[in-house]
């Protein structure tokens, strides 16, 4: 039993952040139907951002102005929040400068989203390199930090991560339900012509759409770089979960893929755990598996079955 | 777009036809007198142009998205290798191994996602394209997995026996001639035009008994098997297969460059494969981004690939550079020359005016219409 408690604790960080993504995508596709799969490496890049903030004045740093913008090492909260603000603009920036004109194309707009993967991706190995880099957590992180519980360790961070995201994403749903901008983020979601019609400005509210998932992704790449390191590749990963994950929520329903998340990681820790012939990698196809099968036999994934079909 | 069923002016056929000599001659020209390394090298670009073109069909001809060519590839290639090194099979049975299991990972991969919105395909093999090498590092381990035969060329053709890979280059080119010939074919025929209406107007499709799902189903399995048979002749000259060969980046280059070149013609499969092969090679011999630093970025094939991809959306909204010059708009009507058809027409224009007609005596005369309301 302590051993089931313990795998099931260990799940808690991996699946705040798959959550995370799956959250950001499926905000994006709700409201623009654009499937965003740059979503892993805009998060990747912002964690190189808070790296930055993070690091101040150092040698791998190979930008000399990065000096005199950031000055001192910043604390890891601040470099993650600033990182946060910077992904925001960028998130802001893709959605106007890049997608919105070519957004009526579906093929075109994905293969905008994959250019912009891999130009993240380019850009970052140019400028810091393939090596491991360390972030370090926002929560205390020593062999102490911990509570035992029921003969299973639960980590500080683990926790710190997990509320972390349940505060934020359960923000975003207040955001949504009970202020305006929600409203009207609701009402482009659900019908974009009358929205125009009623005066909202649509445009904008896509903008901010983007501009939040752009901010989720930051925080989850910021917060999960002290478990998993800085590295280009550190969100590959991530990002098929997040993309299982969202699909059980039907690619729509933010609350489902937060749901979806958390089950993969799950998923992913107990058949890593009790099936022997399953290692830490081949989880993933695993999961894979298991995403396959449930399309199968319930292609609107944990949403209602009406709905899902009203929203094809 | 060659979808309305014309046929091809002399003028154009004599132009297709120089054009297919000149590939030929140029192959043979290539084939006979470069080095055994480019021969190498333009032999897994003719089998690659089958993936691509494959992919082709996907994008252009169904509208969908795939993202995991590249994986399939690699499962070609992973079954043609154990067909023979397991199995026993002949060496020339390694494309048929791959084309099958291309084409049954592919229709796995479909079925469930093609009953859902587009993006799900390109979701499920972009997942798929990820998880291939980890499937293989698992199945095969670290180290390559070598095929236990080799490709001699029969003595009537005069190749010597240390020059075996002129042989793998003329038995891969005359794999992707056929596939391609045979593809084509399809593609200009009823099925290419079911393809077209499903893609444009799935619902007018349906309208028109077109099994739309089954359709797709099909075109996803055709792709996965081009894929497969592409990774199975890729073992023809390459001799073996490890996790490294096929990873994730290798799809998404695939479909940048497939999206960007590709067109309504199989041939246009050709120019990606080129660029696949050839450019890391080219890219290599001059080390540009060690030299030049941040100038040396631009020519990084990462940052090559995104400008495709991001020049392809804007410039060409997706359709890829071939469509800019194909031709826009439908062709002038001209009045049919089958005279079948002519008195069908004819006929239905004469029924039309007599309706008219009575519609004109119906309105003059109320007491008709009320005769008629309570018969009904």
């Amino acid at each position: 039993m302590s051993l089931f408690l313990q795998r099931t604790f260990d799940s808690l960080a991996n699946g705040s952040a798959y959550a995370a993504l799956a959250v950001a995508i499926s905000m994006v596709f709700r409201s623009t139907g654009v499937l965003n799969l740059a979503q892993g490496q805009l998060a990747m890049f912002s964690t190189y951002i808070a790296l930055v903030f993070a690091t101040g004045p150092s040698p791998y740093m190979k930008f000399s102005s990065n000096t005199d913008l950031v000055g001192a090492a910043w604390p890891v909260w601040g470099a993650i929040l600033g990182a946060i603000v910077i992904s925001m603009v960028i998130g802001a920036f893709t959605e106007r400068v890049i997608i919105r004109p070519i957004s009526a194309d579906p093929v075109a707009a994905v293969g905008a989203t994959l250019g912009l993967y891999l130009l993240l991706g380019a850009f970052v190995r140019k400028q810091w390199g393939g090596r491991t880099m360390f972030l370090g957590s926002p929560f205390p992180q020593t062999v102490d930090d911990r509570w035992d519980i029921g003969g299973a360790r639960l980590w500080h961070d683990s926790v710190g991560i997990t509320l972390t995201m349940i505060a934020v994403l359960g923000l975003l749903a207040v955001l949504q339900r009970r202020t305006k901008v929600g409203l009207a983020f609701r009402a482009v979601t659900s019908n974009r012509t009358g929205s125009t019609l009623v005066g909202i400005r649509v445009s904008r509210i896509l903008m901010l759409g983007w501009a939040l998932a752009a901010g989720i992704g930051a925080l989850a790449g910021g917060l999960i770089a002290g478990e998993i390191n800085v590295r280009p590749d550190m969100m590959g990963r991530l990002l098929v979960f997040g993309l299982a994950a969202a699909t059980l929520g039907g690619l729509r329903s933010p609350a489902l893929a937060f749901v979806g998340g958390y089950l993969f990681a799950f998923l992913e820790t107990m058949l890593g755990g009790y099936v022997s012939f399953v290692d830490s990698q081949v989880t993933l196809v695993w999961a894979l598996l298991v995403l396959i099968i449930v399309l199968f036999v319930r292609p609107s994934g944990l949403m209602p079955r009406t709905e899902a079909w009203q929203k094809r | 777009m060659m979808l309305d069923g014309s046929k091809t002016s002399p003028v154009k056929r004599a132009g297709w036809f120089a054009l297919a000599l000149a590939i030929v001659g140029i192959s043979l020209w290539v084939a006979f007198t470069a080095e055994p390394k480019i021969v190498t090298d333009l032999t897994n670009a003719t089998a690659l142009t089958l993936a691509f073109a494959g992919l082709v069909v996907l994008t252009h001809y169904l509208g969908l998205l795939s993202l995991g060519q590249g994986a399939l590839v690699g499962v070609g290639a992973y079954a043609a290798l154990h067909v023979v090194n397991d199995l026993g099979a002949p060496v020339l049975w390694m494309p048929l191994a791959g084309l099958l299991a291309g084409t049954l990972i592919g229709a796995i991969v479909a079925i469930p996602s093609l009953r859902l919105p587009k993006a799900y395909l390109a979701l499920l093999t972009l997942s798929m394209a990820v998880a291939y090498p980890i499937i293989l590092r698992q199945v095969d381990g670290n180290l390559p997995v070598t095929l236990d035969g080799a490709f001699v060329a029969p003595a009537w053709t005069g190749i010597p026996e240390n020059d075996e890979h002129i042989w793998e280059f003329f038995l891969v080119a005359a794999y992707a001639s056929i596939t391609i010939f045979l593809v084509q074919g399809l593609l200009r025929g009823p099925i290419g035009r079911a393809f077209i209406a499903s893609r444009d107007e799935p619902e007018a499709a349906r309208a028109f008994g077109i099994p739309v799902y089954r359709l797709r189903l099909y075109g996803v399995a055709l792709s996965g098997g081009m894929a497969g048979l592409a990774g199975g002749l890729m073992m023809v000259p390459t001799n073996f297969n490890d996790y490294t060969h096929f990873p994730e980046e290798l799809s998404i280059k695939m479909f940048a460059l497939a999206m960007a070149f590709g067109g309504s013609r199989l041939i246009s499969a050709i120019p990606g494969a080129i660029i696949l092969i050839f450019l890391p090679v080219w890219l290599l011999d001059r080390n540009w981004v060690v030299e030049y630093g941040w100038v040396g970025l631009v020519k990084s094939e990462g940052f090559i690939y995104a400008a495709l991809l991001l020049l392809t959306a804007y410039l060409t909204k997706g359709r890829g550079f071939m469509s800019l010059f194909e031709r826009r708009g439908p062709k002038t009507q001209t009045a049919p020359a089958n005279k079948r058809v002519t008195s069908v027409v004819g006929a239905m224009a004469e029924l039309e005016t007599q309706l008219t007609h009575v519609e004109g005596l119906v309105a003059d005369h109320p007491d008709i219409r009320s005769r008629q309301d309570s018969n009904d």
